[in-house]
């Protein structure tokens, strides 16, 4: 297939790489110049625009920060958008600015489709990532041949938006799910009981999951680098926030946590892999 | 294109006591425009003009201005062209920034060295932003968020917190002493809408801890009004158990101010706790339950109705 790929960070550069080997001829796009190189040298050829990134491609695919720099982008891609194309964006951005990009796509003759991810930097080098994506049936069926050299879970969930819906239902569950584990860490401690020991305990019951199993783990060798960002958890909740805000939504579970990582972002751990929330905890209760 | 419908008489006098009356301060009678004629914003209008200012109107709707003696304009902007200075009491960020920078807003009309007075709870990067849109035109702007309540504006005793240039508020102070008894500088531009930000922090979440107690007590078989009453005499006491516990336990849960507005309050309040990085969990969790009291269909209540959102049975 002929795909162009616009973003090539920590996420984007290993999974268009994938693409390359999956046989697919790929042009690539950045805003800098500088990291379009290792894809060129593996075989991607090098666009002077977004729209010369669209330009002949049957699928155009984004992988940026955040919703504004994905309507720039996608918006900048029209110009070279053949019927037919089909765009992709795989960056975690509201489910409603998804919708709202799908429109102004389809106004102009493009379909689109929202297929966030979930595997962390690991899963994108090593193509097992989760895909869950939200579009029209045809768009996804198009898309799927590429999301097959990118992972291994590729889950068409719904309409448009219901795969950014998806991604913030996972955040949901990995936020809470970091803090949990890092509170019964930080509880155990206070208890004077060895957190290695209870972490193997608890491994075998219905406490398992594998955020105890890896995080927990990172957690007792503290190794705080990410990973995945505290700043990038504390976004995604924040788009959980303002969704539940605006659906009249009561998440108190989420908002707790999402305070949680309001502060480590505050606190300078920013940075850190979002499993430093355990020295938050151990600095609120006098155990650091 | 502007008409002056006849004041009526007793809407024309100012009223007994006013301590801003013209004839009592020796101020000048200036040109006062006013936009946004809501609970709030209608009896603050009636303050300035019974004080003896002329008034100038725009409303989305024109029949929100029946009755006021006012001159009523066709758009913003001409508005902007009549008056030295201008009050905004309108609901959010968005509205605000359409009405002082949009086609046809305040901008294209006021004249350089003429005020804003923006009344309106907004985030206060919107402020900042709105404000510097103007200054560009030599347009002044101050953030002037109310507390008080709709009773606060019929009584003219609301709290003013001001964001702006300190030599403006003085200027315009004479119509603020019009509205409310106390008028506070809090700093540069954005500074009041942090000040207000705080104030709605402190007081739903005051709302929400007399409910959980009022809720415990009845719960408990306890005459909610007895602890009330009790509560009122101790360290417990605030403005917020007396108005708002006293609502719970009539069960009178019709709006003083909508709780959908307090709703879009907290919004502005988690974003800026965000943008600052401050934890804030207690107004998170208090968010929350006004995220449950709105999808229940209370929000054109008071925001008493919190109590209603802990009656799970």
């Amino acid at each position: 297939m002929k795909i162009g790929f616009i973003g090539l960070g920590i996420m984007g550069r290993p999974m268009a790489l994938n693409l390359l080997k999956g046989g697919h001829a790929v042009t690539v796009w950045a805003r800098r110049a500088e990291s379009m190189h290792p894809l060129v040298d593996a075989g991607a050829t090098a666009a002077a625009s977004p729209a010369d990134a669209a330009r002949g491609n049957e699928l155009l695919i984004s992988m940026v920060a955040d919703a504004p720099d994905v309507a720039e982008v996608m918006r900048a891609a029209l110009p070279g958008a053949a019927p037919g194309l089909v765009a992709v964006d795989m960056s975690t951005i509201a489910p409603a600015a998804a919708r709202s990009i799908h429109a102004e796509l389809a106004a102009a003759g493009v379909d689109f489709v929202d297929a966030p991810v979930s595997g962390g930097e690991v899963g994108a080098i090593a193509g097992t990532l989760s895909i869950m994506a939200g579009g029209s049936e045809s768009a996804f069926a198009r898309a799927k041949p590429a999301f097959e050299c990118m992972g291994k879970n590729v889950v068409h969930v719904g309409d448009s938006g219901a795969g950014q819906v998806t991604k913030a239902a996972n955040q949901i569950v990995t936020g809470m799910g970091v803090l949990a584990v890092a509170e019964a860490f930080a509880f155990a401690a206070k208890n004077g009981v060895d957190r290695s020991k209870v972490r193997e305990a608890l491994l075998g019951g219905f406490a398992y999951s594998k955020i105890l199993e890896n995080h927990g783990q990172r957690m007792l060798d503290r190794n705080f680098k990410p990973g995945f960002k505290s700043w990038m958890h504390e976004k995604d909740l924040n788009i959980v926030m303002q969704t539940a805000h605006e659906l009249g939504l009561c998440l108190p579970g989420s908002a707790a946590t999402a305070q949680m990582f309001n502060a480590m972002v505050g606190s300078g751990h920013g940075e850190e892999d979002s499993i430093a929330v355990l020295k938050l905890l151990e600095k609120l209760s006098g155990q650091a | 294109m502007m008409t002056t419908p006849a004041a009526s008489p007793s809407e024309a006098s100012p009223p007994e006591g006013a301590a801003c009356a013209l004839g009592q301060t020796g101020g000048a009678r200036m040109k006062v425009g006013f936009i946004g004629l809501g609970v709030m914003g209608r009896p603050m209008a009636q303050h300035l003009q019974r004080a003896g200012h002329e008034l100038f109107v725009w409303a989305r709707r024109p029949a929100s201005a029946a009755g006021l003696p006012a001159t009523i304009c066709a758009t913003p902007a001409e508005l902007g062209r009549c008056c030295e200075v201008i009050f905004t009491v309108i609901t959010s960020s968005a509205d605000v920034e359409a009405v002082a920078l949009g086609p046809d807003g305040l901008s294209e009309g006021m004249a350089p060295g003429s005020v804003l007075v923006d009344c309106s709870t907004i985030a206060p990067d919107a402020a900042r932003r709105i404000a510097g849109a103007l200054g560009k035109k030599g347009i002044h702007m101050l953030d002037a968020p109310v507390s008080g309540g709709a009773q606060g504006a019929i009584d003219a005793t609301l709290a003013i917190m001001a964001g702006g240039d300190a030599a403006v508020l003085e200027r315009v102070r004479p119509l603020l002493d019009c509205l409310g008894r106390r008028i506070v500088h809090i700093g540069p531009n954005g500074a009041g809408q942090v000040a207000k930000a705080c104030n709605q922090m402190i007081m739903v979440a005051a709302i929400e801890a007399v409910a959980e107690a009022l809720r415990l007590a009845n719960a408990a078989g306890v005459d909610a009004a007895k602890v009330k009453q009790a509560l009122a005499g101790g360290s417990a006491a605030s403005r917020v158990l007396e108005v708002m516990g006293q609502r719970m336990v009539n069960r009178d849960f019709a709006a003083g101010i909508e709780a959908r507005l307090h709703h879009k309050d907290f919004g502005l309040v988690l974003e800026a706790a965000r943008q600052a990085g401050v934890p804030v969990p207690l107004t998170a969790a208090v968010g929350q339950q006004l995220n449950a009291l709105m999808a229940q269909g209370m929000g054109r209540d008071d925001t008493s109705s919190l109590l209603r959102v802990l009656e799970l049975e």
